[in-house]
């Protein structure tokens, strides 16, 4: 979710909190957040830019919308298999 | 306390590497999100669950030789000082062993855990009837637990004398006070040594009856010893608790080399795997005696009781959770040393 959230353009800590929970409703807390962004961080996946005001924006990396890429395909799979199986059933 | 005070109380409880690169930032996501009505206790409690897994995951640490030294000793420490503060009760908790049966008070001829030739006690000894079968299983368990005490107790000594080796070759500041710090648990040994030998030379000779009244001791000072047992009581105790807090420090600030860190790393690893092996006896000693109690309801047995059995379910819970400290600190040392060894060095 944090990677989808900066694939729309570099966000600080407060903007990824309010664009994940309009996009899919979950509530994320501070703590978890940078959990998040710590480990993405470290993996390369997104990187800190200068920092605003004690906000510092982070932006996706080339590496991060590789993987962003392949893990959004693989869940389209699965939500393409689950909508042909529902189909089947005349749900 | 104030949203902001709890927020702050928060963050200082993560590492100083994560306040150093985030703290600023989620201090001031904290304020806007409170501002916009989270509730700050909310956010303190997400901040504190964060603080926990940073500590424990070490997610983003920069890969630096102190950080990574330093989380590899304290996981060390942290794998292998619960069992310190938790094993001595284990063994007090089980107590004295008796056995009985309906016809009378139990003894028995043979080793104390293979109990052979249980006798009824009188004028002459009768037969007395066999354990129940979950109760033979219990002077095992109870041996198991006792030697594995012994064999921990000699895999921590090992570890010990490798810290204070390894303080001594290290060419770190105030290394002597470090190292000083380390010998706590040898200090407090021979304190408890010397008070133990007063205590004896102290005591009466012997004991004078005086027809009736009280006993009159023979010689010694037996004010002075009772003194010195109440003293050697109290610095037992307390020598044995800060003994595993001056090692904790001792090892949190002692820059050792890395084989000595891969040293230390095995012994969290075999402490953790003893420890478990420990529990294990201890709930088979526990529920032995517990199948035995319905078994022996069932026909005519000795059973086989310990005078503190009744703290077995609390020992459990306190013993469970000292071996799930020690687990997760003991991997935490393992995987700490790899990124030591493959990643920085």
């Amino acid at each position: 979710m944090v990677l989808t959230s900066l694939s729309g353009g570099p966000k600080h800590g407060y903007a990824v909190i309010k664009d994940i929970e309009t996009m899919s409703g979950v509530t994320f807390g501070p703590g978890t957040l940078y959990g998040v962004l710590a480990r993405l961080e470290e993996e390369g996946l997104v990187e800190a830019l200068p920092s605003e005001d004690h906000r510092r924006p982070y932006r996706l990396t080339g590496a991060g919308a590789t993987v962003l890429r392949e893990r959004l395909e693989a869940n389209v799979k699965v939500a393409n298999i689950g909508f042909r199986r529902l189909g089947a059933l005349g749900a | 306390m104030s949203s902001e005070s709890a927020v702050n109380l928060a963050i200082r409880c993560y590492p100083g590497w994560w306040r150093e690169r985030y703290g600023e930032e989620v201090r001031a996501i904290s304020g806007d999100l409170t501002a916009d009505g989270r509730s700050p206790a909310i956010v303190a409690l997400n901040l504190l669950h964060g603080a926990v897994r940073a500590r424990s995951r070490a997610e983003g640490m920069p890969k630096i030789y102190e950080l990574w030294s330093t989380r590899t000793r304290i996981s060390i420490a942290a794998a292998t000082l619960p069992w310190m503060l938790v094993a001595p009760f284990v063994l007090m908790a089980m107590g004295t062993q008796s056995l009985h049966s309906t016809k009378g008070y139990v003894f028995f001829s043979g080793s104390g855990f293979t109990m052979t030739h249980l006798q009824i006690a009188g004028a002459p000894p009768t037969p007395a009837p066999p354990l129940t079968p979950a109760g033979s299983v219990v002077p095992f368990a109870s041996l198991a637990v006792g030697v594995l005490f012994l064999v921990t107790l000699a895999v921590l000594a090992s570890g010990w004398t490798g810290l204070t080796g390894a303080i001594r070759r290290s060419a770190m500041p105030h290394r002597r006070r470090v190292w000083l710090l380390a010998w706590a648990p040898g200090f407090a040994l021979l304190a408890d040594v010397a008070l133990v030998v007063a205590e004896v030379l102290l005591r009466p000779n012997g004991y004078r009856s005086t027809g009736g009244g009280p006993m009159v001791p023979i010689g010694g000072h037996p004010l002075a010893a009772h003194v010195l047992g109440t003293v050697l009581a109290v610095v037992a105790i307390g020598g044995w608790l800060a003994s595993i807090v001056c090692v904790a420090v001792a090892a949190k600030r002692a820059d050792v080399a890395l084989s000595d860190l891969r040293f230390g790393k095995s012994v969290s690893i075999a402490t953790t795997a003893l420890f478990a092996l420990m529990l294990t006896a201890y709930l088979a000693w526990g529920i032995g005696l517990l199948v035995q109690a319905r078994q022996a309801s069932q026909g005519t047995f000795t059973t086989i009781s310990y005078s503190h059995q009744d703290l077995w379910f609390p020992i459990v819970v306190l013993i469970t959770s000292a071996v799930v400290l020690s687990g997760f600190s003991s991997r935490a040392a393992r995987r700490s040393w790899i990124v030591l060894s493959n990643d920085i060095s």
